[in-house]
């Protein structure tokens, strides 16, 4: 847990799930036809059952293949949709029932949705906002600058929102995000999209802002970047179902902690050569590059040494983001067999 | 609210062709089309009068007419409010301190103000022009019967948006309530002139208040009476209307998905 983090509870469901009645839309003119009068309805669940708890201060990454459940999740804790079952607190409150003392400390940025008024330039958005927010125009000025000031964007302010770059304007929502100085933020795929400058950038503003306001966060984003150096709590969800929850750092120690074997061999083999977990060596090939769990590598090396001598010996941990894709790639292909969220 | 109403200006302000397209050439145009129906009816019949009023009347009620259904009636907005469920840009609403009714009024009284301070000059030039019966120290009450109708409008409104969290698209429901309007409002025709027991049920609804009731009093046609009692029937229509927006609104966002994020 982060120094700063009390045990003072934030965020806190009980049960929490969501699930939503869609229609299978039938292929064709007369199914079509057909679908006037009679609809095959399918129950879908979002979020299973969930129970959590959130310590103020703390910054959480979200990560979930698509339609994981992520975005729902956010929506619920943020009070945009009802919950099917279960229930929320979120700073005390039950977030749906949308109490205007609950949503002046709490705010939500939907990275691919544009909450400023695009016909607007920000700095208009931003007046109405401190209004809404009922705050001094004065302070709201003075923060808007001490904002944009940080992620240099000074000079669109007055740029109506649909000229902007999408870089920008993910700039100017963060902004109007931030400007009520929120306890608790939902940051939905705040990265998405953008160019690795603008993803670096506004990496680099979150990080510095959460340090210094020290709000509860709740982050989801695909860029496993975003996660591993924002995040002090990870939570993996998967078929609408939190599958893990805890430190980056004991993700990565409890996955099946693999790593990566590279070296040269002195004399390449003549033919085509299969070592134990049916690595395979082409005949001719001098250097040698494998991904293996750590406890093959002993085996394998001994078997490589006993082939040639080796030299330039490199034995490396993968990274976070490969442990977290190896996850979502294992995720997708449950899905895809037919492990759908479909109850 | 001020703020909303606020923001309305500043996006009618930003595109400034719609803008005069919207309070100069579509009530002119609305304005021309029933100043000919009635100029052709007069001079087909070759009556001078009509229901006991004079031509002139009739005339200016066309004038005035198309000027005023022009602030009652809910075209833009509830379109807006009807994508903004159905696209989930509702969202940015539900996430600040501001109720979706609320954000919504504060930009439709904006924009209706505002433009309706615009084209006022217009109908009121016409009329002086062409010598056409107009009470002009009446043009305060009327507006206020107006405006007050809007909110019924506006009420009336949030409850067709609210659809848009049953079923996916429902810009028409808009279409079909509009042209159902137009003949209640009397923007057709003046209310007085349908036989009966159709003149009196007409009157009696609150839709009267849109067009009959305030250009009638206008132009001379009717009395103070039938402003009160134009506030009255509003007043019924709203308690009606607020029942059902609030009934279809809740029921709606234990349904939403949150749509589009």
């Amino acid at each position: 847990m982060h120094p700063d983090v009390t045990r003072e509870v934030t965020i806190e469901t009980t049960g929490l799930s969501r699930s939503y009645e869609t229609y299978k839309k039938p292929e064709g003119l007369l199914k079509s036809i057909e679908g006037f009068w009679k609809r095959e309805t399918i129950q879908k669940v979002a979020v299973h059952p969930t129970t959590l708890t959130v310590y103020r201060g703390q910054i959480v990454g979200l990560v979930g293949s698509n339609g994981a459940g992520k975005t729902t999740l956010l929506k619920l804790l943020s009070g945009l949709i009802y919950p099917s079952a279960g229930t929320t607190k979120v700073l005390g409150y039950d977030p749906h029932e949308r109490r205007p003392e609950f949503l002046r400390r709490v705010s939500i940025l939907l990275g691919q949705k544009a909450q400023l008024w695009w016909d607007l330039a920000p700095a208009d958005s931003y007046e109405l906002l401190a209004k809404i927010y009922e705050i001094d125009s004065a302070v709201a000025r003075s923060r808007v600058r001490e904002l944009a000031d940080l992620l240099a964007c000074t000079e669109q302010l007055h740029v109506q929102l649909r000229r902007l770059s999408l870089g920008e304007r993910m700039k100017m929502e963060i902004i109007g995000a931030l400007l009520h100085r929120p306890e608790v933020l939902f940051l939905d795929e705040p990265t998405i999209g953008l160019d690795i400058i603008a993803q670096t950038k506004i990496r680099e503003f979150l990080g510095e802002y959460v340090k210094v306001e020290r709000p509860t966060v709740i982050l989801t984003s695909h860029y496993m970047d975003d996660i591993s150096l924002l995040a002090d709590r990870l939570m993996l969800i998967s078929h609408g179902k939190i599958v893990y929850d805890g430190t980056v750092e004991a993700f990565t120690a409890k996955s099946e902690l693999r790593q990566t074997l590279s070296l040269k061999l002195v004399h390449p083999p003549m033919q085509d050569v299969t070592l134990r977990h049916d690595f395979k060596i082409s005949a001719g090939t001098r250097s040698v590059r494998f991904e293996m769990p750590a406890q093959w590598i002993a085996d394998v090396l001994g078997e490589l040494m006993a082939l040639s001598p080796v030299y330039d010996i490199k034995i490396e941990e993968v990274e976070f983001e490969d442990v977290i894709r190896s996850f979502m790639e294992q995720d997708a292909r449950l899905r895809a067999a037919g492990h759908s969220p479909t109850a | 609210m001020l703020g909303c109403a606020r923001l309305a200006i500043l996006q009618q302000l930003e595109y400034r062709f719609n803008l005069i397209a919207d309070t100069v050439i579509q009530p002119v145009i609305v304005g021309l089309v029933e100043l000919t129906l009635w100029a052709a009816f007069f001079h087909s019949t070759g009556n001078q009068t009509l229901n006991g009023f004079s031509r002139e009347y009739y005339l200016s009620y066309a004038v005035w007419a198309a000027f005023v259904s022009r602030i009652s009636t809910s075209w833009m907005y509830e379109s807006m409010m009807i994508e903004d469920i159905e696209n989930g840009t509702v969202n940015s609403i539900l996430v600040r301190p501001i109720s979706f009714y609320e954000y919504y009024l504060g930009q439709f009284f904006g924009y209706k103000v505002f433009t309706t301070l615009l084209s006022l000059g217009a109908p009121v030039a016409v009329c002086l022009f062409a010598d056409l019966p107009l009470v002009i120290s009446r043009l305060p009450l009327t507006l206020g019967l107006v405006f007050f109708y809007l909110l019924l409008v506006h009420t009336m409104s949030v409850a067709i948006a609210s659809l848009g969290f049953f079923f996916s698209r429902i810009h028409h429901i808009t279409v079909a309530k509009n042209i159902t309007l137009w003949m209640l409002t009397g923007e057709l025709f003046p209310l007085d002139l349908a036989p009966e027991p159709f003149r009196s049920i007409l009157i009696a609804l609150p839709f009267s208040s849109a067009v009959y009731r305030p250009v009638g009093y206008l132009t001379g046609r009717l009395e103070l009476n039938t402003i009160t009692e134009g506030f009255l029937s509003i007043s019924l229509g709203l308690l009606v209307a607020t029942v059902v927006a609030t009934a279809l609104w809740n029921a709606g966002r234990r349904r939403y998905s949150g749509t589009g994020a």
